[in-house]
C-alpha cells in the first residue's frame, strides 16, 4: 500500500525541501543506522556510512520512482554504501580472512544454556567478527541475500560466500560461548 | 565418532541435503546440539533490536545537502562542491555580518561589516568566474574564516533577540542579492551543475518572497525569518 504522506514528503524532497528530507530521515533513520551499524561493527564507521547513505539518497532522490517503498529504497542504498566501503577497506585488509579453526564442537558442556546467548552477547560477538565474515553472515541470515547476490556485492565467488558463512557462524558461536563463560566466571568471582 | 564439519552444519541449517547427515544426527547428540545452537543464534541475530543513530547525525547530513546548513568541514578537491560551498558560505557570511552589526552596532567593529558596505563592494552585473580552481579554493577558505565570524553573530542574535525586526528584511534582501550573484558566479564555472542551479533557483524564489514581503508590509510590520 502506498503511504500517501510519505509520497508527499518524497515529492517535496525532490523539490529540495529540507524539512521533508528531515521527516523522511526521522521515519527511517533507525532502520538505516541499524543495518550499517551491523555491517560496520563499529559506531564511528556506522555514523559515517549512515551520513553517506542519506546524503547520497537525497542527492539522487529524483531517481526514486516509487516502485518500492521509500524505506526499501533507502535501505538498499544503505546496504550498498556499507558494502562499497567494506570492499574498499578490504583492499587493505584482505576480505578473505583466515579462520583460526577454534570451535566448540565436541564439547557439549560449553553450549550456551537456552537464553544465555542473549542479544547483548550476540551483538558484541557480531562486532568482533572479521568484516568479511560479519558482512556475509548479516546479509545472508538477516537480510536474506542469496550467495549469488552476496558474491556480486562483495566481489567474491559464490563458493567463497558459502565458505565465509559457515566460518562466520562457527566463529560467532565460539565468541558467544566465550562471552557466556565470561559472565559465568564473573558471577562466580563475586560470590 | 567423527562429527559433522562446520560446513555441513551450515548447509543443514540452510535446509540443504548433506549425504549421511540425517543418520549421523540421529545418533549424535553433540552434532544435534550444535545444530540447535546455530539455529538459536540465527534467531538471536534476526531479533537484535533496532538502533538509534547519534543525535547529531541529521545535522551532518543536512550540511551536505543543497539548501541545508552550510558545511563547516571543507571537502576540497571537488570543484562543483567547492563552488556550491562558496555560494552557500557567502550567503551566510553576508547575512551573519549584517545581523551582527544590527544587533551590536558598537562592538565587534573589526568583526562586523555593514551589509550595505559589503554589497557595495560587490561588482554589479555578472561576475567573472574564478581564474582557476586554486583561486576558487582560496576564496572558499577566506569565506570560511569570515563565515565563522558571521555564525557567531547569528548565534548572538538568536540568544538576544527572538524575532526579526522590519529593517532586517532589507538586510536580508541585500544578502540574497549577494547570494544570487555568488551562485551565478559559481555557475559560470559549471553551468550544468544541478545542485547549483537548484540553489540559484531557491535564492531567486526567496528573494522574490522577501521583496513581496517588503512591498506588502512596508517597514512597520513584523517580518518573517526563516
Amino acid at each position: 500500500m502506498v503511504d500517501v504522506n510519505e509520497a508527499i514528503l518524497v515529492r517535496q524532497a525532490c523539490e529540495g525541501g529540507l524539512e521533508a528530507m528531515q521527516q523522511l530521515y526521522e521515519r527511517h533513520s533507525s532502520r538505516v543506522y541499524t543495518v550499517v551499524r551491523r555491517l560496520a561493527g563499529d559506531d564511528d564507521l556506522a555514523a559515517d556510512l549512515a551520513q553517506d547513505a542519506w546524503a547520497n539518497a537525497f542527492q539522487k532522490i529524483r531517481a526514486f520512482r516509487g516502485d518500492a517503498a521509500f524505506g526499501t529504497w533507502i535501505h538498499r542504498i544503505a546496504v550498498n554504501t556499507a558494502l562499497t566501503r567494506l570492499r574498499q577497506l578490504a583492499r587493505r585488509r584482505d576480505l578473505e580472512q583466515s579462520f583460526d579453526g577454534s570451535t566448540t564442537l565436541g564439547n557439549p558442556d560449553r553450549y550456551p544454556a537456552s537464553g544465555a546467548a542473549d542479544r547483548l552477547m550476540v551483538q558484541r560477538a557480531l562486532d568482533k567478527l572479521p568484516d568479511g565474515y560479519r558482512a556475509v553472515l548479516w546479509l545472508h541470515d538477516v537480510e536474506g541475500f542469496t550467495h549469488e547476490e552476496i558474491g556480486d556485492r562483495l566481489g567474491i565467488a559464490v563458493g567463497t560466500s558459502k565458505s565465509q558463512l559457515s566460518k562466520a557462524r562457527a566463529r560467532l558461536r565460539a565468541l558467544v560461548v566465550e562471552k557466556s563463560a565470561e559472565v559465568v566466571d564473573h558471577g562466580a568471582s563475586n560470590e | 565418532m567423527v562429527h559433522l564439519t562446520n560446513e555441513a552444519l551450515s548447509e543443514l541449517l540452510d535446509g540443504a541435503q548433506v549425504v549421511g547427515a540425517e543418520k549421523h544426527l540421529s545418533d549424535c547428540p553433540v552434532c544435534r546440539g550444535e545444530l540447535e545452537v546455530m539455529r538459536q543464534l540465527r534467531s538471536e541475530l534476526r531479533e537484535l533490536p533496532q538502533l538509534d543513530p547519534p543525535p547529531e547525525l541529521w545535522t551532518a547530513i543536512a550540511a551536505r545537502l543543497p539548501g541545508g546548513a552550510p558545511a563547516r568541514r571543507f571537502k576540497l578537491g571537488w570543484p562543483k562542491l567547492v563552488a556550491l560551498q562558496a555560494a552557500a558560505m557567502a550567503a551566510v557570511f553576508v547575512i551573519g555580518l549584517g545581523l551582527g552589526r544590527f544587533i551590536q552596532p558598537d562592538e565587534g567593529a573589526t568583526e562586523s561589516v555593514p551589509v550595505s558596505g559589503l554589497v557595495a563592494q560587490t561588482p554589479t552585473g555578472p561576475q567573472l568566474p574564478p581564474a582557476s580552481l586554486t583561486d576558487a579554493l582560496a576564496e572558499v577558505q577566506r569565506l570560511g574564516v569570515q563565515y565563522d565570524v558571521a555564525l557567531r553573530n547569528l548565534e548572538r542574535m538568536a540568544a538576544e533577540q527572538g524575532a526579526e525586526t522590519p529593517s532586517l528584511a532589507a538586510e536580508r534582501l541585500a544578502s540574497l542579492n549577494a547570494l544570487v550573484e555568488a551562485s551565478r558566479t559559481a555557475l559560470a564555472v559549471n553551468p550544468a551543475d544541478e545542485a547549483l542551479n537548484a540553489y540559484l533557483f531557491s535564492a531567486l524564489q526567496e528573494r522574490d518572497a522577501v521583496m513581496r514581503q517588503i512591498n506588502a508590509q512596508g517597514t512597520s510590520s513584523q517580518n518573517r525569518w526563516r
